[in-house]
């Protein structure tokens, strides 16, 4: 009895055993079948998914730390179609609190075209968006305490940032703008746009808990410190505009620069547009030029030109502050006669005469001496005819012809002297003028300060370029400029400083002809002279009060400098020398 | 007392006692393989919540960052040079001309230049970088221990 139980036994051990042989083998088969392969790839697929995640757009901040370009939470507005309830409620409310269309609304969720989620307005501002949410809020409540659905259910809003100008108008044109889909235009968004965007990641993101840590964490783009002085930049740009108003100019600009160092402290254009509204650039420029002429206007500067000429010549040595020049009125180049601005001779002129009395005569006559080769190696080394490297997007190059040059006519050697048959851009104009207010060094004018990436700022150093005149030459012509204004009791003269600087006024070329009663006026100066902190161009495009500069542009520069002084804390010449002293 | 000695072992022999022994150690393999599971499933649980709590702090953080970035730009829309002035304005202020500023010498002091905002965007936390033993199940574990060489697990080296 007891061995028949004992087969029994072993017997069903046995059976049992082999049963977990066989699920043992078949597990195992199972998992290295070509079938497995297949599940896997599908537990895979719902395993996670693909996510595109977009860094936070860098801010731009002012040289002091105000906020000029940042980014403010906005919402897509949409429903999702597997918890919508009440499509006719969602649509009438999308209609009476966004003003969408009720049709528009209906068809869109009644054929979501396969869709869950049904998109149905986006960049919702921040406070539609949530009277939105709390009658949502208010409607889900009520329902719940009748047991019933609400009938928003399905209403969603996703936030996300957008970007936003806090100071509207101001400095656009510096700062260009950000369309809907992040891509920078114009200025400091489209030169920087990489950096500013960061780099959007496409990461595979688990659902598993256990591998949440997995989740890249996207730095966001770089955020930039710019040289701009929000103070100075709204003063210059109330400044030109009240000018451009009272001068019935058309357009204007006033750039302020740090001659040390290169950066821009403010850059005030007109027109100018508000930021937040990007979607009127077409209504505000004809062309893209006139977003920011002060880097993209090419134009004639006339006289203001003179200083480079005069410069060029005290450096090469062909003359002296104090070498006499017998204007006759009237100087032969290549040909052609050029006259000064009066047709009038001014008889025995030292240099300083020559550039008080902005003698065309006088500058031909410069340039002639110095030849075609050494004065035309002088402007090139000045930077004329070549784009300056501003950090700026839409910079042009301006022109200057050369000998060899198809179109070039030995004329040009002496209208070149006094800014006509060359065009600059104000940007260009005032680059070419800093080795006079640098003792003699060149620096390339740049925008951005620093840059603020993981926490850690990275200042952007000064650039040079070159030194086209010497130190004695650059303290020589800012002493006979300022002699010149003093001479004049320019307009431009500044209270309690020394400033250097000139007048131009150009005549603009017409189809092929000089029109008399179309001119840009201009002003390009620096002070104090002993130490320059500033160096200020100002330019009107056809002012119609006055033809002349000295009424127009000179007042202009005189009111622009006493506000910079007071901006950046510069004191006067005399409290200044005094505090040194001490 | 050679009887006494015979029945104590016939005792020991006993099949039924053997069974019995057999029969103990099954059930204290039971009761360790119950012991591991529990412990594996609590230790499972606890990093299931603890990875769900960091995704949902990861969207906290998101969403923190969004509102400080919105409220920042606000913040920047309240002082800006329009509003600015505006209340200055409305406070009796006005526009300090040239000749009613008064400079003072203060030995030692330097007009800094220039911002430094460093403090406002600070480094982001380095990520915690677990070992995998902590983040892998017990079959991943188990997996790994036989992929790995013999001589890594004897904590040897090569000998010439």
């Amino acid at each position: 009895m007891r061995q028949e139980y004992a087969w029994r036994s072993i017997a069903l051990t046995t059976l049992l055993a082999f049963l977990s042989v066989a699920v043992l083998v078949q597990m195992i088969r199972i998992q290295y079948s070509p079938e497995a392969e297949v599940f896997r790839a599908q537990a895979e697929q719902y395993s996670g998914k693909f996510q595109t995640f977009y860094p936070e757009r860098g801010e731009i901040y002012d040289r002091n730390g105000h906020l000029l370009a940042g980014n403010e939470a906005v919402y897509t507005v949409g429903v999702n179609v597997h918890e919508m309830k009440d499509a006719h409620t969602i649509a009438l409310t999308l209609v009476a609190y966004l003003g969408l269309n009720y049709e528009e609304v209906m068809r869109r969720l009644q054929d979501p075209g396969g869709l869950s989620f049904v998109t149905l307005a986006n960049y919702v501002e921040a406070e539609d968006a949530s009277t939105l949410m709390k009658l949502q809020e208010q409607m889900t409540a009520d329902a719940l305490a009748v047991n019933q659905h609400s009938a928003l259910d399905g209403l969603e809003f996703q936030p996300h940032l957008q970007r936003s100008y806090p100071e509207n108008a101001l400095a656009s044109n510096i700062l260009g703008f950000v369309n809907r889909e992040g891509k920078g235009y114009f200025g400091v968004e489209e030169k920087y746009n990489d950096l500013l965007a960061g780099n959007p990641v496409q990461v595979w993101v688990p659902e598993d808990p256990n591998r949440a840590a997995e989740i890249p964490r996207i730095p966001n783009g770089t955020t930039l410190i710019l040289t701009i002085n929000r103070d100075l930049q709204a003063a210059a740009e109330e400044a030109l505009d009240n000018a451009i108003y009272e001068y019935g100019a058309h357009n204007g600009a006033v750039i302020i620069l740090d001659p040390r160092t290169g950066e821009m402290l403010a850059m005030a254009t007109t027109p100018r547009m508000d930021l937040n509204q990007f979607w009127n650039y077409p209504y505000v420029y004809d062309q893209s030029y006139l977003y920011n002429p002060a880097i993209s206007m090419q134009y004639e500067p006339g006289s203001v030109f003179k200083i480079l000429t005069m410069a060029a010549g005290l450096d090469l040595g062909v003359i002296a502050p104090n070498t006499l020049f017998n204007d006759t009125g009237s100087i032969e180049v290549g040909g052609a006669i050029i006259q000064n601005w009066d047709r009038q001779p001014w008889g025995a002129q030292d240099m300083i005469g020559c550039l008080q009395h902005s003698l065309n005569v006088c500058h031909a006559w410069i340039s002639t001496k110095m030849g075609e080769e050494n004065f035309y190696r002088y402007m090139n080394n000045f930077g004329i005819g070549h784009p300056t490297g501003i950090d700026l997007a839409g910079e042009s190059p301006g022109r200057l012809k050369q000998p060899g040059d198809l179109e070039y006519f030995p004329v040009e050697l002496g209208t070149n002297a006094f800014g006509q048959g060359v065009a600059v851009t104000p940007i260009q104009m005032l680059t070419a003028a800093t080795p006079l207010a640098n003792q003699g060094r060149l620096v390339i004018p740049h925008v951005l300060y620093a840059m603020v990436r993981d926490g850690r700022q990275f200042n952007i150093a000064p650039i040079h370029g070159g030194n086209p005149i010497s130190v004695p030459t650059a303290r020589t012509i800012s002493e006979m400029l300022a002699i010149s204004l003093e001479n004049e009791a320019s307009m431009a003269l500044v209270p309690g400083y020394r400033v250097a600087g000139k007048t131009g006024t150009a005549q603009i070329p017409v189809d092929g002809y000089y029109d008399p009663y179309s001119v840009n006026a201009s002003f390009i100066g620096w002070g104090p002279i002993d130490d320059p902190r500033f160096l200020i161009y100002v330019w009107l495009e056809r002012p119609t009060t006055s033809q002349w500069a000295n009424d127009t542009a000179a007042p202009l520069f005189s009111e622009i400098a006493q506000k910079t002084v007071i901006l950046l804390g510069i004191p006067p010449d005399a409290i200044r020398l005094q505090l040194v002293n001490q | 007392m050679i009887q006494t000695a015979h029945l104590r072992h016939a005792y020991r022999q006993a099949p039924w006692r053997i069974q019995r022994q057999w029969a103990g150690l099954f059930l204290l393999f039971l009761l360790v393989l119950a012991m591991v599971s529990a412990l594996y499933l609590d230790v499972t649980a606890n990093a299931a919540i603890a990875g769900r709590e960091i995704q949902q702090l990861r969207f906290d953080i998101t969403a923190t960052q969004r509102t400080n970035a919105d409220m920042e730009t606000r913040l920047a829309e309240l002082l800006s040079t329009r509003n600015m002035e505006v209340r200055a304005r409305a406070l009796g202020f006005r526009p300090s001309e040239a000749g009613e500023i008064h400079y003072l010498f203060v030995p030692g002091y330097f007009l800094a230049e220039g911002v430094r905002l460093e403090n406002i965007a600070p480094p982001p936390a380095a990520a915690p970088s677990l070992p995998a033993k902590y983040t892998m199940s017990l079959l991943d574990w188990f997996a790994a221990w036989l992929d790995t060489p013999a001589l890594e697990l004897a904590g040897g080296d090569i000998l010439p």
